[in-house]
This record gives C-alpha cells, structure tokens and sequence, in this order.
C-alpha cells in the first residue's frame, strides 16, 4: 500500500468504528454481501477497503446469481458500487428487485453508491430500472439535449430514453453533513453519480455545497454550481424494517476517511438498533500440503500481470464495456487488491483448501497473465482490442471477487475463530 | 530497522535449478556495511561454488544524484580474482525493486537458462530458445516474453556463450561497464540472461527525510550532457564534436543529473524525431572509453558506432574491444563484422593516454580523472551507496552529502573512512 493511501488506511477516525463492531456488546456484527456482478466496475473493490478499515470481516463479494438465488436472506447489509446501471439493472431483473426489496423490507440495510444509487431512486422510472424502487428521489442530471463538455467527453453522458443523464463535474466535491451538527464538511470523488432531486427533506444526510481543486468542469463552473449546490448527496430512508441509503459521491472511495466515516455512521446506526450476533466460520481443518506452493504461484502471477498492467498504463487506449467506459489503469485496481493481501494468506496458509481454493485462483491468474500479454501484444500491434479487454476485465473482476471472498473468510476466521 | 533493501537474500541453485531465500538479518549491513561491502561478504560465505553476486547499493534507486548503481561480483576469468563490474542505466535501480536484497548464483546449470526476478518471486527459466541469439535479439524476445519493455535484462551474447575471455554482459542493447569478462561467467554458468523488474516500494527509516534530502542534492548537483566532462583532461579528443553530426539525444541513468549516454543515429536522419518505420535507428553510446578509444584511433564515427553496436549485440567488452580496433581503423562500414568478430582480447582495459589502469578489485569502468588513491574511493562510495562513480569522479560532487542521507535512508552513519574501511 502505497503513500496517501496507506495514510489513509490508518486514519484514527476508523478506530472508533472498529471498536464499536469487533468489541461492542450490543452492536450487530453485520454479515454483509458486495455486489461484484454484471454491470459492476472496480469501484466496488473500494468497499473490501473501508470494511477491512471498520473491522466488518463477515464480507461475501456476490454477483447477481446469489442475489435472486439464494437472495440476500443470510445477509445484514447489501453494498451496489458504480458501473453499468443497466447492466446491473438487466442482469438483475425483477428477481434481483423483488430479493433486494425483500431483503431491505425484513430489516436489511441497503448502501449504494453512484450506479448502485441511480438504481433504486423512484425517478428512475424506465425498463429495466422500473421494479427497483426503494427510495424517494429523482436525478437533477438529466437533459433532452446536454450542451457539448468542456472536458471528458467519454466520461460525459449516458443515454437515457429520450435524453441523456450527464455529468457536469467530475472528481472531488464537498458534501455539507446535515445529520452531524451544522457546518460540518467532508469532500468525497463524484465520478457520475447522480444529483438527488425530489428527495424528503428529512431523508437527505449530505448536500453538495462546493467544489475542490480536485474537481474537473465538464460544464462551466458556476453553471454546475447553479445545478448541484445545495441538492441532495446522500438519502437516507426507512423502508418497514430496513434502511436504504444512496449517495451520488463515491463514500467508499478508500482516499477519503472522512466521506468513509458517513458511509460508517449510517451502518452502524443501522447495526446498533439490532441484537449482537457474530457468525463465525464453521470449517474442518485442512490440509496444507499444496497450499504454498499454490500460494506462490497466485503471486507469481499476480506479479506478472501487475508488471504487463503497469505497462499497458501507459498506452492511449480505452474500451467500453457495455456503457461504461474502462481505462487500462483498472487491470491493476484489481490485481493491487489481491496483491497487497496476499502476505495474509500467505500467513495462513494452514486456513485454507489447497485445491478447493487455491488452485483455481492460481489457475485464474495464469490466465489473466496471459490474456494481459495478448492485449498489450493487440494494441502496440495497432489492431482493435475491445475482445481481448472484455475476455480479460470481466474474468479478473470475478476473480478478484473470489480472492476477496477467500480472504475476508480468514480476516473473520482469524478474528474470532470458529465454532 | 529499516534498511533500504527488502525481501531476503536470494540464492540461486542453478545445478539443482532450485531457489532459496536466505534471512541474513540486518547484521548483514550493520557487520559488513552496505551494498558492495555486502557483496563481498556474501562473495566470501559461497566462494567455494565460484558465485556472482548481485546487489545494488544504499542509496540505489532513491531520490539522490546518480543513485543508479548496481553490482555483480564474481570470479574474473581474465585474473581469477574477485573483481565487480557495474549494472548502469536502469538495471541497478531495477536490482534493487526486484524484491530480494541480493542474489547469489551458485554453480553452473546443466542447460541454458535464465532468471526472472520480479517482486519478491524468483523464476529459473529455460533459454534453451535464447541461447544463440545476441544481446539485442535476447533482450527483445524477453521482453515480448514478459510483455513489458521496461524489463532490464543483463544478458549475454554469443560471446558470453563460448565463454571468451573478452565476453561481457550487456545491460539491455547497450554493452556495459564489464571490463572483467564476468560475462563469460555467465556463459559458463549456461547463465544466458537475468530479466529484472519491481514495482515495490523502498522502506527507509526515515522516509520524508529521506526523499526530501535526496531531491535537494539532486536539484544542486552538476548536470551535463554528452561524454567530454566524463573525459576531460585525459587527452582523449572532443567526442561529443566527433559524435554530434550523429547525435539524437542524450540519455541519463536512472536520477543522474548528467546525461553522458548519446543515442546516435546513423540508418536514418539523427533530425527525424517521430518513428518512420525503421527498425534500429542506431544505438546508446554508454562508453566514453570505448568511443574514446575509437576516435583516438582515427575512426569515422559512424564507423566507430557501428562497430560499437557490433560489439554490444555480440556481447564483447566494448572498452577492451574498441581499443584493438583502435589499432587499425576502417576503410569502409563493409568489413566491420569482420573486425569484430576477429577481435582477439590482446589488449587490457583502460583509457587512452591513461597508462595501464591499476590492479583492484574495480575495472576501469570509471575514467581515472583523480589520483589513484582518490580513484579507488570514488569507486568504493560508489558501489556501497550505489552512486555512478563516473559521476562522482566527473562531478566533484561532495560526498559529505551523500553520507548525510544514510541515517534517514537506513539509520546508519557512514563517512569515507568508514566505507574505505569496509575493502581493507
């Protein structure tokens, strides 16, 4: 973990939280699902950050298969990051709305950001959005006919019926906390999450109130001022027995502790109203035999591609995906994540299923390794590589889903040890 | 403690094929001192299997002037004595991210390989598909293997191969400082490459200090470009004037604020800017010696480059090598394979005008612009904080500075006396 944000990660506002849920007595120990399916970008890596940074272990990295079957039943809390909204929306389908609601309804709680907020705001009213429906709320940002940006064309605007949804700024705004004492800010990265329009007044717990100079103008400024200052960020809003909270700004977004600490007070407000509870992992002792040598080769691997990513970084290319755009810089989001926790698993070899576990992970890698290789091999050779980076982001998305799962079961395991 | 390096030391096994990693702790520095002084002790625990070590220095691939120097050190063929030789450009500061501290290659291999050392993991591969290829087509076709051309590779051409007592490694396509035939070491050890490249991150004690410091040296140090300063005053021509009609630009290694290396172009227009297609435009000159060597010769210098680029792809000792050419230069470019590849090794390495370079554990690698005694230190400063000492040589730089970053880089105070103390 590198500079800022290894600062970040130990930031002291994380220790009240972790306190609260490792050790509190009436606190619930929320066993929590992130949603890594169809549709889904890299953001939803930023959640195994913050949980890890809160104490939260019992994590499972889901897609929307598990979410319509099984469903969400053994879950406390349901995270939807960005991405493809329709995506996630199609893949979901009214199954997955019908699992979610149902979920939320029985006392769940419901945390999503930027793609996993346009999806279950009321407004958000066309197919294939229309079954989800969870909050009070329309978007602001949307337009028969946007004007032309002023940067960031690709990042811009997303069609959307007649019109389009788009996005005037880009990057770091300042949220102004309404549910902490007046006054207080945090600045948190917008990355095209909506402008909360229609929202109740008492559901909204942060407005936009300023841009940083980290923020990019895709309209001129005091035009996009005009649009977000003072609407709604962050909805809260209780649904029967559950909470569903949406946020346009990324709140999970692992360089900003402070944003972190919103997403935080929501769950644990949620968590504290609910009877202490802790699953631990009920698992049989395995053998080791292979695991390190499984071990080492997933770090082989994961080594190798870094070094291919850290080089395609460099090139000119971008590919869509659906309707979400994907740069090169996200190859190695995901292998960084993987990479930065394997000394844990290394630590703990003895914990887990050499081939059960192991082995297919290894086995993913390699691949990932080797489709890294023919991507780059595609582009500096000048032909087209939308295949290759599709065969390879959505595989190493799913992998990393695996490798995260794996992992939090240790972190859980080796915190409170099992039945 | 933080100690500037990270990962183990690693051990390479080659008549077994197998790797280990070795935690000599950080008495390791403390009893025996950084860097090169490492080397020479690690040199001494495995000589009985006739090593090269490999390392990089204390100060290696930070902030600081030139901290671009690595190592390897082994038994040279052409004295049967322990004798270092450089990895310049980027390849030190690259020995450094590879992820172990430093690395011993025992024994010889029973077939060609080659070693992949990348963030802590250590691959024996199979070269048998490189062995007969030169140093160029080596370093492309790891490369392409690895799927990134920032990979380092410290190779070996056919040279190396047959084990020629005029054998040198090459640091990528551009020849190296390896005036002790090490790199026929390598050809003996069916050793055909070792392919290099990190991504960590280097713990220092005091890492703010560290960074901010080694900056400041750097903003304040002497900058220049081309190979006069590196030359001047031993009586060896105007080379840059020689090489400018071929000139493209000037190259530095890595956080040097010199840029002695000039990439010549001479199979296209040194003007044109923008790639147009053909393949090898030219070549890196990183010798001032062996250009030195060249024009005192009488040499044309595209003739001179050429023979240059011929020797770096065959993996010769481009100083030793430029020196016999020197003795008869060429009508034409036609029969430059002809001469290089009839280069005997008849003469030493060194510099012209310099007389005969002094026995010492370093070759003449760095230009001999101090008094002996003055020479030696800058070479043993250099290889133990892993500063260029061309360019402390060259520079004047004051090595108080460098010194004064070691207890925030590693929390240990060096100074001259005590680093010279470390080869006694």
């Amino acid at each position: 973990m590198k500079g800022r944000l290894r600062r970040a990660a130990g930031d002291p506002v994380f220790d009240r939280y972790r306190d609260t849920f490792l050790s509190g007595s009436s606190t619930l120990y929320p066993r929590i699902a992130v949603y890594a399916g169809s549709g889904a970008s890299h953001s939803w890596i930023w959640f195994a950050d913050i949980l890890e940074r809160l104490g939260l272990f019992d994590v499972r990295f889901i897609d929307e298969s598990s979410v319509k079957n099984p469903g969400l039943s053994g879950f406390d809390a349901f995270f939807i990051g960005g991405g493809d909204t329709y995506e996630t929306a199609s893949s979901l389908g009214e199954d997955g709305a019908r699992a979610i609601e149902g979920f939320v309804r029985d006392g769940g709680f419901y945390f999503g950001s930027c793609a996993g907020a346009y999806l279950v705001l009321s407004g958000v009213d066309l197919e294939p959005f229309t079954p989800f429906n969870l909050i009070d709320g329309g978007m602001l940002n949307t337009m028969a006919a946007p004007p032309e940006p002023r940067c960031l064309e690709h990042k811009y605007k997303s069609a959307y019926g007649d019109g389009w949804v788009f996005h005037p700024v880009y990057g770091e705004v300042t949220l102004a906390l309404r549910y902490r004492k007046a006054g207080l800010r945090v600045n948190a990265p917008i990355f095209g999450g909506p402008v909360i329009g229609e929202a109740l007044p008492d559901e909204v717990l942060a407005e936009y109130s300023g841009f940083t100079e980290r923020a990019a103008y895709l309209w001129p400024r005091r035009e996009a001022e005009e649009l977000m200052m003072g609407r709604a960020a962050v909805l809260r809003s209780k649904l029967d027995g559950g909470d569903v909270v949406v946020s346009g700004p990324h709140l999970e977004h692992p360089l900003y502790p402070a944003a972190n600490a919103v997403a935080a007070d929501v769950l644990q407000a949620h968590c504290a109203e609910r009877p202490r509870r802790v699953i631990k992992p009920s698992r049989s002792s395995m053998s080791n035999g292979d695991a390190a040598l499984f071990l080492k080769e997933i770090k082989r691997q994961v080594s190798n591609a870094r070094i291919v990513g850290f080089g395609l970084e460099k090139m000119p290319v971008a590919w869509q995906l659906g309707r979400k755009v994907w740069e090169p810089e996200k190859i190695r989001m995901f292998l960084e994540c993987a990479w930065e926790r394997l000394p844990f698993l290394e630590e703990h070899a003895e914990l887990m299923d050499p081939s059960g576990e192991l082995e297919p992970l290894a086995n993913g890698y390699a691949n990932v390794t080797r489709f890294s290789k023919s991507l780059k091999m595609r582009i500096e050779s000048g032909q087209d590589s939308q295949a290759e980076a599709s065969g390879l982001l959505l595989p190493l998305k799913e992998l990393t889903a695996r490798f995260l799962s794996l992992y939090f079961r240790l972190r859980l395991e080796t915190q409170f040890g099992r039945d | 403690m933080d100690t500037m390096y990270y990962g183990d030391t690693l051990i390479v096994d080659l008549p077994s094929g197998k790797t280990e990693e070795v935690d000599f702790g950080p008495e390791m520095l403390t009893d025996n001192g950084p860097g090169l002084a490492a080397g020479l002790a690690l040199y001494s625990e495995y000589e009985s299997d006739d090593p090269l070590v490999m390392g990089s220095g204390l100060l290696t691939g930070t902030t600081a002037p030139a901290s671009s120097l690595g190592f390897v050190l082994g038994k040279s063929p052409l004295t049967g004595k322990p004798a270092v030789s450089p990895l310049s450009l980027f390849s030190g500061a690259e020995m450094k991210l590879s992820g172990f501290s430093m690395i011993v290659v025992r024994g010889d291999s029973p077939g060609p390989v080659y070693l992949w050392l990348h963030d802590g993991v250590a691959d024996i591969l199979d070269a048998t598909e490189l062995w007969g290829r030169d140093t160029w087509g080596t370093t492309d076709a790891v490369r392409a293997e690895m799927g990134e051309h920032l990979v380092q590779v410290v190779s070996i051409g056919p040279a190396g191969e047959a084990a020629s007592k005029l054998a040198s490694y090459s640091i990528n396509y551009w020849g190296s400082g390896d005036t002790a035939a090490l790199g026929a070491r390598m050809g003996e050890k069916k050793l055909k490459a070792v392919a290099l490249r990190g991504l960590g991150m280097l713990d220092a004690e005091g890492p703010s200090d560290c960074y901010s410091g080694g900056k400041e040296l750097l903003a304040k140090s002497p900058a220049w470009n081309g190979f006069n300063k590196v030359s001047s005053g031993l009586g060896a021509g105007d080379i840059d004037g020689w090489l400018k009609p071929l000139v493209h630009r000037y190259r530095s290694c890595f956080a040097c604020p010199a840029a002695c290396n000039t990439f010549v172009k001479y199979n296209e227009k040194p003007s044109v800017l923008e790639s147009t297609g053909v393949e090898e435009p030219g070549m890196l000159v990183t010798g001032a010696a062996s250009a030195a060597w060249l024009l005192s010769g009488g040499w044309k210098a595209e003739q001179a480059c050429r023979a240059m680029e011929a020797m770096a792809r065959t993996g010769v000792d481009l100083i030793r090598g430029a020196r016999e050419l020197a003795r008869s230069p060429l009508g034409d470019s036609g029969g430059i394979d002809g001469a290089v590849g009839g280069l005997s090794g008849s003469e030493q390495a060194g510099w012209p005008g310099a007389g005969a370079s002094p026995e010492s554990l370093f070759g003449p690698w760095a230009p001999p612009l101090a008094a002996e005694e003055e020479w030696l230190l800058a070479n043993q400063v250099g290889y133990v904080l892993g500063i260029c000492p061309i360019y402390l040589l060259a520079s004047g730089v004051d090595t108080a500075g460098l010194f004064g970053l070691c207890p925030a880089a590693a929390g240990i105070e060096l100074d001259s006396s005590r680093v010279a103390g470390m080869f006694s």
